[in-house]
């Protein structure tokens, strides 16, 4: 096998925090904090000579006005900017420095907005990028103060800031006194307006007019990509709304349907179980046994495949010498060559086939073979069950199972076009699998393919939640990873071998194929997108409103996991695992979406990825004791 | 042969070069960028 593709997580980690990081800086400057007034050197200056320096600038509304002014009266003066303020009026401050002013920094959001040197760096970034240079005037010198401008007429103001007849008189150029103050100080003779400095500005190099551009572009469009966020959250509320409603129609009168219909008579046909096992030996005992006693009404004989075990897998299941029991043995080939082999091997027309970490109740036979009484069904899918609920890990899975993959095959099963007949329990019709030539080795997800190709050849898939079996789930985060990915690419596969029924009439081109791209393709895609903007209303944004959007979301969630524990005659204790579901397995879960995409994407051949196995599920709730 | 497996190979070349160009990409643009605002900073 080759390694599958790993390297599109550095780029999918990167661009989320680049992305992050551009809706953060756009929140960040749109925020305009309280200025805080520079307490900055005294610049000596000779007497009779004056600096004017301007603030709070540059002003869409003011500063050509007061530019104007000033070419008028022929004085240079200096220029505080804001760094945010540049980036939104980047023409203003190339006009302040192509008509020969000098061009200093107040702050980045606002004067004093220098909290923290980062400031600095993103306001000298919007210089860069605007006027491709950086000053070395950071905070103005000291100023003569001549009181709040607001509450003088220009005369008073001009006479109080030529008082001390030397020093930098502090102007604004967001306002109306700033040029006119500046026109009428011009015109008092014998003084003379020079700049705070001569120093021109630094030439950045192409990196430092890089991070600037960058920086502005983040400023000037993280809401377009806040949009882009939330259109992807909407499409994913949207889809968690209409499964939350095909739920509540769909899967409810489904269960309703069945109390109400009358039962049919008891359906007893003869029925060959195969059950394929690959290193199995931890389990194989108890999935055996559990099988061969089984209060099916007609002959059960059970066929085990062992597929080249090296563990002993094959002597433990002959060992067992149960009646009705055959263990045939083959070198490796993988499932679906040890189904298919077991299939021919098998006598009766009617195939359990089920997995060798599975154990089955008794009457799990005799309730999964029921709806083959009707004619049209080709394939009956079982209720596969999590065995091993110990632990966080296997709640969480329990819950998965009920809310998850249960709940989708009844509402799937109202549809008439169920996608997947469980490798852990599931039964076919001995024509059904000839109709569609057996087991292929097509994709990872042999028991997909082979219910979609059921399906597409015209026979319905039924499925039976009273039989129940109890599988192993995986113990450790890295082997449920293992066994979704594999779950996850299989099905990928399946979907992409049976992309033909969607031009065809059947119901799995019609629902099922649209179903599974809409809630497993879909939906895992852009839900994390909500992780993020959670993540960035709760550290960015407003704290409060990214809580309750996320309770809230919470709870619907947890109401309908719990409507789905009842639809399937669950306990609902587990339900206080769901919320921390959310924070490592659903996560989880998106992961192996996108690795199994990117994995197609690569044409990554891959092999079946065992798991560990704990051969802890002959303690599973509902089985027989194994003696 | 398995849905989606590249026989040739052709295609597992071409998403892996066009996955190395991004992630490189993503690491140099993240480098030059951090590495000036933290450089100023």
């Amino acid at each position: 096998m080759r390694r599958t593709p790993w390297l599109h997580w550095v780029s999918i980690l990167l661009a989320l925090l680049v992305l992050m990081c551009v809706v953060s800086l756009h929140a960040y400057a749109g925020v305009r904090p309280k200025p805080v007034r520079h307490a900055g050197e005294q610049l000596d200056l000779p007497r009779g000579t004056f600096a004017l320096a301007f603030h709070g600038g540059p002003d869409p509304k003011w500063t050509p006005r007061t530019l104007d002014r000033l070419r008028d009266a022929g004085v240079k003066a200096t220029f505080y900017v804001t760094g945010a303020q540049v980036t939104r009026e980047p023409d203003l401050a190339r006009r302040i420095v192509a008509e020969g002013h000098q061009v200093g920094l107040d702050g980045f959001r606002a004067e004093g907005d220098l909290g923290t040197g980062l400031n600095l760096a993103l306001a000298q970034a919007a210089l860069a990028d605007a006027l491709d240079g950086h000053t070395t005037l950071v905070g103005a010198p000291r100023e003569i103060d001549a009181g709040y401008r607001d509450f003088l007429d220009i005369a008073t103001f001009v006479r109080k800031s030529l008082q001390p007849k030397k020093g930098v008189i502090r102007l604004y150029d967001n306002g109306t006194l700033g040029g006119d103050a500046a026109r009428r100080l011009a015109k008092t003779r014998g003084y003379e307006f020079v700049r705070v400095s001569d120093e021109p500005l630094i030439p950045v190099a192409a990196h430092e007019r890089f991070t600037g551009a960058v920086t502005t572009w983040a400023q000037r469009n993280g809401g377009i990509v806040l949009v882009v966020f939330g259109t992807a959250i909407g499409i994913a509320a949207l889809l968690g709304i209409l499964r939350t409603l095909m739920q509540l129609g769909l899967a409810h009168n489904d269960r309703r349907m069945r109390r109400e219909e009358e039962a049919p008579p008891w359906f007893a046909p003869p029925v060959s179980v195969v059950v394929p096992a690959y290193n199995e030996a931890l389990n194989i005992a108890a999935a055996v046994t559990s099988i061969a006693g089984n209060n099916h009404l007609a002959d059960v004989e059970v066929i085990v495949v062992d597929d080249g075990s090296t563990d002993g897998t094959g002597e433990i299941a002959e060992e067992l010498d149960l009646p009705g029991v055959t263990v045939l043995r083959q070198d490796n080939q993988g499932k679906p060559a040890a189904l298919n082999a077991g299939i021919r091997a098998a006598r009766h027309d009617v195939l359990v086939l089920v997995d060798a970490d599975t154990i089955f109740e008794p009457d799990t036979v005799g309730q999964l073979v029921q709806p083959f009484a009707d004619d049209e069904v080709g394939a009956v899918a079982g209720n596969a069950k999590v065995g091993n609920r110990q632990g966080i890990l296997g709640r969480w899975q329990h819950l998965e199972y009920c809310a998850g993959s249960n709940l989708d095959r009844q509402i799937l099963h109202a549809l008439r076009c169920i996608p997947t007949v469980p490798g852990a329990v599931g039964a076919f019709r001995r024509a059904a699998l000839a109709d569609v030539g057996g087991v292929s080795d097509d994709t990872l997800a042999e028991d997909t393919d082979l219910t979609m190709a059921v399906t597409r050849a015209g026979r319905r898939v039924a499925y039976r939640p009273e039989a129940k079996a109890w599988t192993e789930a995986p113990v450790s985060l890295k082997g449920l990873f293992r066994q979704r990915y594999r779950w996850s690419y299989g099905t990928f596969q399946a979907m992409w071998k049976h992309r033909g029924a969607l031009a065809e009439k059947g119901p799995m081109g019609r629902y099922g194929l649209s179903y599974l791209v809409a809630f497993h393709l879909l939906l895992p895609l852009l839900a994390p997108v909500m992780d993020l903007l959670v993540l960035y209303g709760f550290f960015v944004a407003d704290a409060p409103l990214a809580l309750l959007v996320w309770t809230v979301f919470l709870l619907i969630q947890t109401a309908s996991a719990g409507y789905a524990l009842r639809l399937d005659g669950e306990s609902l204790k587990p339900l206080w695992a769901y919320p921390l579901q959310q924070v490592v397995y659903r996560q989880l879960m998106y992961a192996v979406v996108i690795q199994s995409l990117i994995t197609a994407v690569h044409g990554t051949r891959l092999r079946w990825m065992s798991v560990r196995r704990t051969g802890k599920l002959a303690n599973a709730p509902g089985t027989v004791p194994v003696n | 042969m398995q849905v989606f497996v590249d026989g040739s190979g052709g295609r597992r070349v071409a998403a892996a070069l066009v996955s190395w160009t991004v992630a490189s990409g993503l690491v140099a643009f993240g480098a030059v960028v951090a590495g000036t605002l933290l450089g100023a900073w």
